[in-house]
């Protein structure tokens, strides 16, 4: 199974290889920089060649080193899930403001992560979006999304 | 430039024995402490935040409330690397291979008691080395070309196989990943954009907080939720806080090693407490008779970086005060507070106003004991942390890290990259491609491309430039020795690992 992937990953790597190689090519260096912005891209894609090369061949030889833990599907779904609030929540924070936003996105995350404290979950999520916003506004003094409310 | 023993005595009075430039030093110790312990927040941004507050106050009393807070947020970074897992600041980011295994293992309280140990050790070394040494140690730092800042970070690089846990292959595939990462943005020498696709955004480059805060602090959210359901909870230790005699006694050689080491690094213009951190933590692995326990949960594995990063605060002040250039990001800010009070760093601030040099000594040897009290004091508070409920305390980290990779520039891209970042380290560790090579690379990568370059064009492309300098070659060759020795070393430990589990193996089935 290890093998297989380190094979997919290391092929991959050197198609991402192949192509800065040839896409910096686009920037030609002039007179006077000889050495122009694709010679290090250059040296690196060549370096990244020749370890996904040797990823690939030791993956062969079957010296890929055994997978510790495996992903867990549901959970790969439910980390989806997520990210999927973390963007509702960035996109809140335009409209309703920090705080607010901060409060929904803590407590929505905290339910859906199965934490069956009702008043654990209200009020931790008010403490903590009140205490950062509070250090940030007043302490920080650093600008946070402001919105309809605060 | 000669040491002025009276003044630096009547310095140590004035500062030590004052309880309000006592107070001034606590202040910015705990504000550091606080800053460096949450992820996104850095002690260069507490430091640029709290210079409009000394506007107003004594200059003295100013500076000591912002090297208290300089040496407490380099500290305070520790904190969350060992409960959470997250460097708290990218100088604690070689602490998380060790100590954050130690928390895992209940053994929290142990870890941040070693942290605070070793940076008090490492801080007030290199605070004493920058109040001896500092016109001795710049005179060699000035020799420092392109040729030797490419050395030194080609020697930082051979490091990356010291932590690229058991691939070393994938390691440095790692790195070499992070170093094409650093291609993003304006190319620094001809100023051409590179690799950003016709986005804005992206003209700066991929900023080192955001990706930072991606590699260790959304993936481990990422697999914290994963793992949410099926993961036992633990409690953390808050016993045995202080680590025993014994137990700092066989670290002590470490810590020496690792304090020159770091406050050397810092004393070269452009690196910082986070290269410091990490080839601190190489060479004590390279150098350990048992390389394989280093990534386990040991404490000398959480003593070295922490000694070479709290040491290179005081290296990074000597070039700063000595030659006006700064040491490290947070020492530029610092020139700025002094420029504000009428103080221009440089040689001719020994010779002009020795009354602000000195107390900036005293100020710095204070700052330790004040944040070994601090530390060792709030430790259990700290500690306690790790008990919450990981269902309330995911949550709240996640917020951490949007809001800590927003706030570098205000950006929601940044958090986007960092996310994305997130979701590319969370399959990395499933693969076994380590992270620590790509913040490694990230750091040196600029410094390498750079000095690189310009050496070549130096030399009219002559790669020989790197070998007849002296201190370049030095490096360089110390490089090659760190990485031959590292890879031997480390394939005979996985070999000997690989037979103490077959062994194990043979026996259970007898």
């Amino acid at each position: 199974m290890v093998k297989k992937e380190d094979i997919g990953i290391g092929v991959g790597l050197l198609i991402l290889s192949i192509w800065l190689f040839w896409y910096v090519g686009r920037y030609k260096p002039k007179e006077i920089y000889i050495y122009g912005p694709d010679f290090f891209p250059r040296i690196l894609a060549v370096m990244m060649c020749i370890l996904a090369l040797g990823l690939i061949i030791n993956a062969l030889l079957g010296n890929s080193l055994k997978m510790g833990d495996r992903i867990d599907p549901k959970g790969f779904g439910r980390m989806l899930i997520s990210i999927g609030i973390c963007i509702g929540y960035l996109f809140l924070t335009t409209i309703l403001g920090f705080a607010t936003a901060t409060f929904a996105f803590l407590f929505i995350l905290m339910t859906f992560l199965k934490q069956r404290g009702i008043l654990i979950r209200i009020f931790g999520s008010m403490a903590t979006s009140v205490i950062v916003w509070a250090i940030f506004r007043y302490f920080l003094i650093i600008p946070l999304p402001e919105g309809w409310l605060f | 430039m000669k040491m002025q023993f009276d003044l630096l005595f009547e310095a140590f009075g004035k500062v030590m024995f004052h309880p309000i430039n006592f107070f001034f030093v606590f202040i910015g110790v705990t504000a550091g402490i606080i800053v460096g312990a949450l992820p996104g927040l850095t002690a260069t941004m507490g430091v640029a935040l709290l210079i409009p507050f000394t506007f107003g106050m004594d200059p003295v009393q100013g500076l000591l409330m912002l090297l208290g807070l300089f040496s407490g947020g380099i500290y305070g970074g520790s904190i969350s690397a060992i409960l959470i897992g997250i460097p708290g600041t990218p100088a604690a980011a070689a602490t998380v291979l060790d100590g954050h295994i130690m928390g895992k293992k209940g053994l929290a309280g142990k870890a941040i008691g070693m942290a605070t140990i070793a940076s008090f050790f490492g801080g007030t070394i290199g605070a004493l080395i920058m109040t001896f040494c500092s016109p001795q140690l710049a005179k060699i730092a000035l020799k420092f070309g392109p040729p030797e800042f490419f050395a030194l970070a080609f020697f930082g690089l051979g490091i990356i196989i010291t932590v690229s846990g058991k691939s070393i292959l994938k390691g440095l595939i790692s790195g070499i990943f992070g170093l094409m990462i650093t291609m993003i943005g304006f190319d620094p020498l001809s100023g051409a954009p590179r690799l950003t696709f016709g986005s804005i955004e992206l003209l700066g480059g991929i900023t080192f907080i955001p990706a930072l805060i991606g590699l260790f602090g959304y993936s481990q959210v990422f697999q914290g939720i994963e793992k949410i359901l099926t993961l036992p909870s633990i409690k953390s230790e808050v016993k045995n806080i202080i680590p025993k005699l014994r137990e700092i006694k066989s670290v002590f050689k470490t810590m020496v090693k690792s304090a020159g080491i770091g406050t050397f690094i810092g004393a070269v213009p452009g690196t910082g407490c986070d290269v410091a951190a990490f080839v601190s933590y190489g060479e004590a692995r390279r150098s350990s008779k048992h390389p394989e326990k280093f990534g386990t949960g040991i404490l000398e594995g959480v003593a070295a970086p922490e000694t070479g990063n709290n040491a290179a605060t005081g290296g990074a002040m000597i070039p700063m005060l000595t030659l006006g250039v700064p040491g490290d990001a947070v020492t530029a800010v610092l020139m700025g507070a002094l420029t504000i009070h009428n103080f221009q760093p440089g040689p001719m601030l020994f010779r002009d106003h020795p009354e602000m040099v000195y107390p900036i000594f005293a100020g710095m040897i204070l700052a330790q004991f004040v944040m070994l009290g601090v530390g060792l004091g709030g430790m259990r508070f700290f500690a306690r942390i790790i008990n919450i409920d990981r269902r309330v305390l995911t949550p709240i980290i996640f917020l951490l890290c949007v809001v800590g990779s927003y706030v570098m520039r205000f950006s929601f891209f940044d958090v986007g990259v960092s996310l994305v970042i997130g979701i590319i380290a969370y399959f990395m560790n499933y693969y076994g491609f380590p992270g620590s090579p790509i913040l490694l690379a990230l750091i040196l990568g600029p410094m390498v491309e750079q000095n690189l370059r310009r050496s070549l064009i130096i030399s009219h492309g002559d790669p020989m430039i790197f070998i007849t300098r002296p201190i370049s070659a030095a490096f360089i060759i110390i490089g090659i020795f760190v990485i031959i020795t590292s890879y031997y070393r480390i394939k005979k430990a996985m070999e000997r690992e690989e037979q103490m589990a077959s062994v194990a193996e043979k026996e259970k089935i007898d």
